[in-house]
């Protein structure tokens, strides 16, 4: 066990063996490569006509997920000719967790604040059944590129594609949607399973200027809800300073706006932190949601529900 | 003749064909969206739905992506392929085929799927679906 500690940073190691449980468990699975995991996309296709495609890689259902399977040898998932046609999506499992959790319905208006690659974009493009409109907005544009050949790529008639700053276009949309993502850029810790680069970058400073963006981002965001709409603030890290912060840092600047309990069947999910390094949070806090790598053989992840109160005149 | 008008009759589609979508034509491109997109105009967006087609002086292209999900009911100038073929048209490939459709667009379908847009003269078919990029 020992010698796996030697592998994070020392740092690192402090940190986060004061909360998250099973701390050595947590070490070995961000160590363990992940399984390759993708979802069916229902607005090309019934899961009846993609599922006898790929019966030789003999794809098992994820018991919380509708319509996403995980394979044992993922090789060969990005050279099948399902994936494309767009009829399959590979991505990896928790980070199919925050669209879900926000439920956009069809019709419904909904903005994607950092949208890039567009994961999520698209998985929100299929629980709406490509209908109403989902402003997919990214800062970079080599990665609105990507963003806009997975629209195309998975047929996705209900997006329209924006390059701005986060914090600018969520201003611009005040009180305007019936749904926000802000999936934030962030110190990605939790996809350390993904890509050891991650961890290499892995510094303290670096969690700090994420922290303020994500300040600013999650407040733009709540401004582009209309009264009684709701959002998802969600992370791939682990860092409270990213997480239960930031959304403190949203209900000091909008006391009013409501944290409301995320729950999935089939799916472990922690409560969020109460207090940090000295810093005491709201209780309404604790409803938030990590998601962490030893319980379910995903990456970690962070996920806020808020709503905006029905009274609320911006 | 407007584009849609086209697209329908050449590939046998529907009269209900896109019903409940709008379209906007910027720089000889039609794009094919929900009526919300079309009509965003909150900011300037880079992109509004899918690309459905090309207007050129004699003829209309339509794209694979748009023809992948809103050309399965087309009942005209469609090419079936076996997977061997399918998997050479979208390597950029051609495929020599003898079927009952007129020169030009037409529909390439595989299984139940239609896997792009391809021109057909006679007997050489050749694709005009982007080039599959695997990834891992
Ligand atoms: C975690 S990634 C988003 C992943 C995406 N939601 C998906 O599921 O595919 C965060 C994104 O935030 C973008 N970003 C960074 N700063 C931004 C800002 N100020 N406004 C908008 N986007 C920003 C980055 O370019 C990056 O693409």
């Amino acid at each position: 066990m020992k010698g796996v500690r030697k592998l994070f940073p020392e740092e690192f190691c402090r940190r986060y063996e004061q909360f998250i449980p099973d701390f050595d468990l947590f070490l070995e699975a961000m160590l363990t490569p992940l399984p390759k995991v993708f979802r069916i996309n229902t607005l090309k296709a019934e899961p009846e006509e993609v599922m006898p495609l790929l019966a030789e890689l003999d794809p098992e259902p994820l018991s919380y997920l509708r319509f996403a399977y995980t394979v044992k040898n993922g090789r060969g998932l990005g050279r099948q000719l399902a994936h494309f046609l767009g009829l399959i999506y590979i991505q990896e499992a928790a980070s199919m967790i925050p669209p879900v959790v926000l439920d956009p319905q069809p019709g419904d208006k909904v903005l994607d604040l950092a949208a890039a690659p567009g994961s999520k974009t698209t998985q929100m493009a299929a629980l709406m059944r490509n209908r109403g409109l989902i402003i997919a907005n990214d800062l970079s544009l080599e990665r609105l590129r990507g963003l806009i050949g997975n629209v195309d790529r998975m047929g996705c008639l209900n997006v329209v594609v924006c390059r701005a700053d986060g914090i600018v276009l969520g201003r611009k949309l005040a009180a305007s949607c019936d749904r926000v993502l802000v999936d934030a850029p962030c110190s990605s810790e939790g996809t350390i399973r993904k890509t050891e680069e991650a961890l290499r970058r892995w510094s303290v400073r670096g969690i700090a200027n994420f922290s303020r963006v994500q300040k600013g981002l999650i407040c733009a965001g709540y401004q582009a809800l209309r009264p009684g709409g709701q959002m998802v603030y969600s992370t791939c890290t682990i860092a409270p300073e990213e997480n239960e912060a930031v959304v403190a840092y949203l209900l000091k600047r909008f006391p009013e706006a409501e944290i409301l309990p995320v729950e999935l069947d089939n799916f472990v999910m922690r409560p969020a932190l109460t207090e940090w390094e000295g810093d005491t949070f709201p209780s309404a806090i604790r409803r938030c949601r990590r998601i962490l790598p030893q319980d379910n053989n995903t990456e970690a992840f962070f996920v806020a529900l808020i709503r905006k109160p029905d009274d609320v005149t911006s | 003749m407007s584009p849609v008008e086209f697209l329908r009759n050449r590939f046998g589609l529907p009269e209900e064909w896109l019903q409940g979508l709008e379209t906007i034509t910027e720089q000889a491109t039609v794009f094919i969206g929900t009526p919300e997109v079309i009509r965003f105009n909150a900011v300037k967006p880079l992109r509004r739905g899918l690309r459905l087609c090309r207007i050129f002086p004699h003829s209309i292209k339509p794209t694979t992506f748009a023809m992948q999900l809103l050309g399965r009911e087309a009942t005209a100038n469609q090419i079936e392929v076996d997977e061997q073929q399918a998997k050479q048209l979208i390597n950029g490939g051609t495929v020599e085929i003898a079927a009952d459709v007129e020169n030009g667009f037409v529909l390439i379908s595989w299984r139940s799927f239609i896997i792009g847009v391809g021109i057909y003269k006679r007997p050489v078919l050749k694709s005009c679906i982007p080039r599959f990029r695997p990834v891992d």
